[in-house]
């Protein structure tokens, strides 16, 4: 595998990391806009309850 | 540091209060144009005011604790105790409105009243005396427009002004100055009532207790402890009270405000004369839009009509969607008016570009079935994956057809070229290896583009349901299924969730809060999320772009089948002893008809559709990652050939589990990985798809999943239309199934919402399937009979006298 090959995959492997960290994190984006786990109220998730926090 | 200052938003369902909450804390929270959007309390920092907490409470009518919203209000104006009250009224109804406000006004806080829909009351000609209102009520009155953002900040700088005060003032000092709108017994009875609770509450809000104790509120009575000795007392009082007015106290409470509103409106309200007797635009419109008859026939037709923009041939989400497929994300598009006929020499001059890309594929058809050692040439439909033209071939065309050139693009107007081009080209400029570039383009890019290439069908959908929502329909839609629901012992209550649900499943499962019967907010949960929302919207675009694009009715028929799950089943549940029990009541009130923002309907629209095009990135990205690696990779690691696929751990996965799917058409490794997948979120079925068909051998490019669906046998089209109907109406995402086990109080309730959802998303796949077949002469089987028996069953289920 060359040079470039790995400097792809490492891209790849950095974003995906990034994508199931901020999903864990915050959890899966809502349709109001904000996220499923990231039920503070100055997000403006309207979700908040729905999720517990 | 200085004391935060607590001011509560208070009104009527459907006043405008999360509209105004919204514009003062600049937050997103939801706002529906129906009532009950708000089932809990919300609070937010009033902007340029770091100091004040605006709470945003459900909208009630009354402070009588009989449903959810009522128990949630009351519990914080009362007990909580916020510092001031902003209480928002609807100028249109200002009458009816008041009532809530009498109540208000007897806790004894500061209070301003904001008349909202002012610009609606100065365009019908009414006037409001704010200044006798003001007098009545002992508050101050300010008129304001939500929507428009009129008044709204001026209106709560008051009110915290007010509340500063008080802050400052309160203490266990005097009696505030609260309305008296009640007749002499009544006073009289209350004034008895206030001397025995003294002490026992706060000062400024004794009068309120006293009225709940004269109401005979269980809930205040036994929160005051009131002696035996004197709570006789008291009822001496209140029973002379109700045999000199004849009536019970709660109701002689009721009407006695109601008088007291009425001759208040007497002498501040002045409608338009004009105006007076006539039927306004709004009962114009609700005479047809909620007749009898025709209520529910113009309910599918808005359907209809939102489905035929979206998904019809030629239609502007079709248009917009192929050239985001085809064009943005994928090859490259020619920038509109700038297109014309290839000037430059050669064998394409005087063409159009698609005329010469047309050449060009039979020109690379004729060379590939010479070279095969065929006599004839073929090339098919991309769309449909069917033969679409065949020719004799001889040595003359083979040379004829070698000296064709790919068509340049450039040639033939301004080229942009689109994301997929930009991508393959910068990993085959940087020499990357066939394996990541395939990692890269079909894996992570394939995946994600998928499910973006059907943002403009979900766009225009949302678009229409925010318009229908805004200027109003939607409530009379909620209405009109009430009647219908009703029928079935059902309430429309239950139907506000499944609104709701269009959007997301969870909010929608969330939304069924609001209903205080248990019986009847579980099988709400159970049913919200039969109405095919956003995520599923994805899933009917794809399939209506690839297999019914003549049949724009078919994408319709999902929101209709949906509709019908949850009357249906909704009449079979009711039937048994789980669910048995007497509808719950439902107060609707339907808002004025009116135009809806521009700045509304996009904010609306744009939320939901922000959270599908971030979610292609965090969720579907990484998913159709994983998924490619358990596609390249058998189960010791090693990495496969795009020929050595069969050896994968993902082929192996679904293999196993794909005798589930075979009744229903789709049983193989594929169709099991997409919609095991789905459960990640609905639209990975179709970023699965499009992942786990792109290497199927001999599939030309473009016409991947009809082809996999023409490979499962005779009926193509009925195996794809019962793959879709399995992913729309089988349990949720795994978000909604998290929410619904909560929701839902118990693993057993849990499970059993999820065993009924499977069970219905089955059968009406195995249906469609086997009796579609069987109407098709594709024979009787024995699927074609369990087929047949479990639609017995469900039959029956609906039917059948059930418990009372």
């Amino acid at each position: 595998m060359n040079a470039s090959s790995l400097v792809v995959l490492a891209v790849i492997g950095i974003l995906f990391a990034l994508a199931v960290w901020r999903v864990a994190k915050k959890g899966a984006p809502c349709e109001c806009g904000g996220s499923h786990k990231n039920c503070s109220r100055k997000s403006g998730c309207s979700c908040c309850d729905c999720c517990g926090d | 540091m200085s004391k935060s200052v607590k001011i509560a938003l208070a009104g009527n369902p459907n006043s405008g209060k999360t509209t105004l909450f919204n514009a003062l804390t600049g937050s997103e929270q939801y706002v529906g144009n129906w009532p009950g959007v708000t089932v809990e309390k919300k609070d937010g920092i009033l902007a340029g005011h770091k100091e004040v907490i605006i709470q945003d409470l459900p909208g009630i009518y009354s402070l009588s604790p009989y449903s959810i919203e009522e128990k949630v209000s009351r519990r914080f104006l009362v007990e909580e105790g916020p510092d001031a009250i902003l209480n928002i009224v609807d100028g249109t109804n200002i009458e009816r409105n008041l009532y809530f406000s009498t109540q208000l006004a007897e806790l004894g806080l500061p209070m301003v009243m904001a008349v909202n829909m002012m610009d609606v009351v100065k365009r019908n000609g009414d006037k409001i005396d704010f200044e006798k209102i003001a007098k009545a009520l002992r508050c101050e009155v300010v008129g304001i427009s939500a929507l428009k953002n009129e008044g709204g900040m001026e209106a709560a700088e008051k009110v915290v002004e007010m509340a500063k005060k008080s802050v400052v003032e309160k203490g266990p000092g005097k009696l505030p100055d609260v309305p008296h709108v009640f007749s002499g017994s009544v006073e009289h009875a209350i004034a008895h009532i206030e001397e025995s609770i003294q002490g026992k509450v706060p000062l400024r809000s004794i009068r309120w207790y006293a009225i709940k104790v004269f109401e005979r509120d269980r809930e205040i009575i036994k929160k005051l402890d009131i002696g035996v000795g004197e709570m006789k007392h008291i009822e001496e009082h209140i029973r002379d009270c109700e045999k000199e007015l004849g009536d019970d106290a709660e109701s002689i409470i009721t009407s006695q405000r109601y008088e007291f509103i009425k001759k208040l409106m007497d002498k501040s309200l002045a409608l338009n004369e004009k105006r007076k007797d006539k039927a306004t635009l709004s009962d114009k419109i609700d005479k047809f839009v909620t007749h009898r008859i025709l209520a529910l026939p113009i309910f599918i037709l808005s359907l209809c009509v939102m489905w035929f923009l979206a998904v019809a041939e030629h239609g502007p989400g079709t248009v917009l969607t192929d050239w985001a497929n085809d064009g943005f994300l994928a090859d490259g598009w020619h920038l509109p008016f700038t297109t014309h006929e290839c000037r430059e020499e050669g064998k394409y001059k005087g063409m159009e570009f698609e005329d010469a890309q047309g050449e060009f594929a039979k020109a690379e058809a004729t060379v590939a079935a010479w070279e095969a050692g065929e006599k004839k040439a073929s090339i098919e439909d991309e769309e449909t994956g069917e033969i679409a033209e065949e020719w004799d071939i001889d040595e003359a065309a083979y040379n004829a057809a070698k000296e064709f050139e790919e068509p340049d693009p450039g040639q033939f107007g301004v080229w942009v070229p689109g994301l997929g081009a930009l991508i393959t080209e910068a990993l085959d400029r940087a020499h990357v290896n066939d394996t990541v570039k395939s990692l890269v383009v079909d894996g992570a890019w394939g995946g994600v583009a998928t499910v973006l290439g059907f943002v403009p069908v979900i766009f225009i959908v949302f678009l229409f349901l925010a318009f229908l929502e805004d200027c109003g329909y939607m409530a009379r839609v909620a209405f009109i299924m009430d009647r219908l629901l009703r029928r079935f012992g059902l309430s429309g209550k239950s139907f506000i969730p499944m609104l709701v649900g269009k959007g997301c499943g969870v909010p929608a499962v969330m939304a069924a809060r609001a209903i205080e019967n248990e019986r009847a907010r579980r099988m709400t949960v159970i049913l919200a999320t039969f109405v095919p929302c956003g995520a599923k919207t994805v899933i009917i675009a794809m399939f209506a772009a690839l297999f019914f694009r003549e049949q724009w009715y078919v994408a319709a028929m999902m929101d209709v089948v949906g509709i019908a799950i949850i009357i249906l089943g909704g009449i079979a549940l009711k039937k048994t002893r789980f669910f048995a029990g007497e509808a719950s009541s439902f107060v609707l009130e339907l808002p004025a008809y009116h135009m809806p923002t521009v700045s509304g309907v996009w904010h609306h629209t744009w939320n939901r559709l922000k959270g599908y095009i971030l979610k292609a990135g965090l969720v579907i990205f990484p998913a159709c990652v994983f998924l490619w690696f358990i596609m390249h990779f058998d189960w010791s690691l090693n990495l496969l050939a795009d020929e050595e696929i069969e050896k994968s751990i993902l082929h192996d996965l679904g293999s196993w589990i794909a005798w589930i799917f075979e009744p229903l058409g789709f049983g193989s490794w594929q169709g099991a990985a997409a919609s095991v997948s789905a459960e990640i979120a609905k639209e990975q079925a179709t970023a699965t798809l499009k992942l786990v068909t792109v290497g199927m051998e001999g599939v030309s490019s473009g016409a991947h999943i009809q082809n996999f669906f023409a490979a499962l046998g005779d009926f193509p089209k009925l195996a794809a239309l019962s793959f879709m109907m399995f992913n729309l109406f089988v349990p949720p995402c795994m978000v909604a199934i998290a929410v619904t086990f909560r929701e839902m109080g118990s693993q057993k309730w849990g499970w059993f919402a999820i065993g009924f959802q499977l069970f219905v998303g089955y059968v009406l796949a195995l249906s469609v399937y086997r009796l579609g077949v069987l109407f098709a002469g594709g024979g009787f089987g024995i699927w074609t009979a369990l087929a047949l028996v479990l639609d017995a069953f469900c039959l029956w289920a609906i039917v059948r006298r059930g418990h009372s």
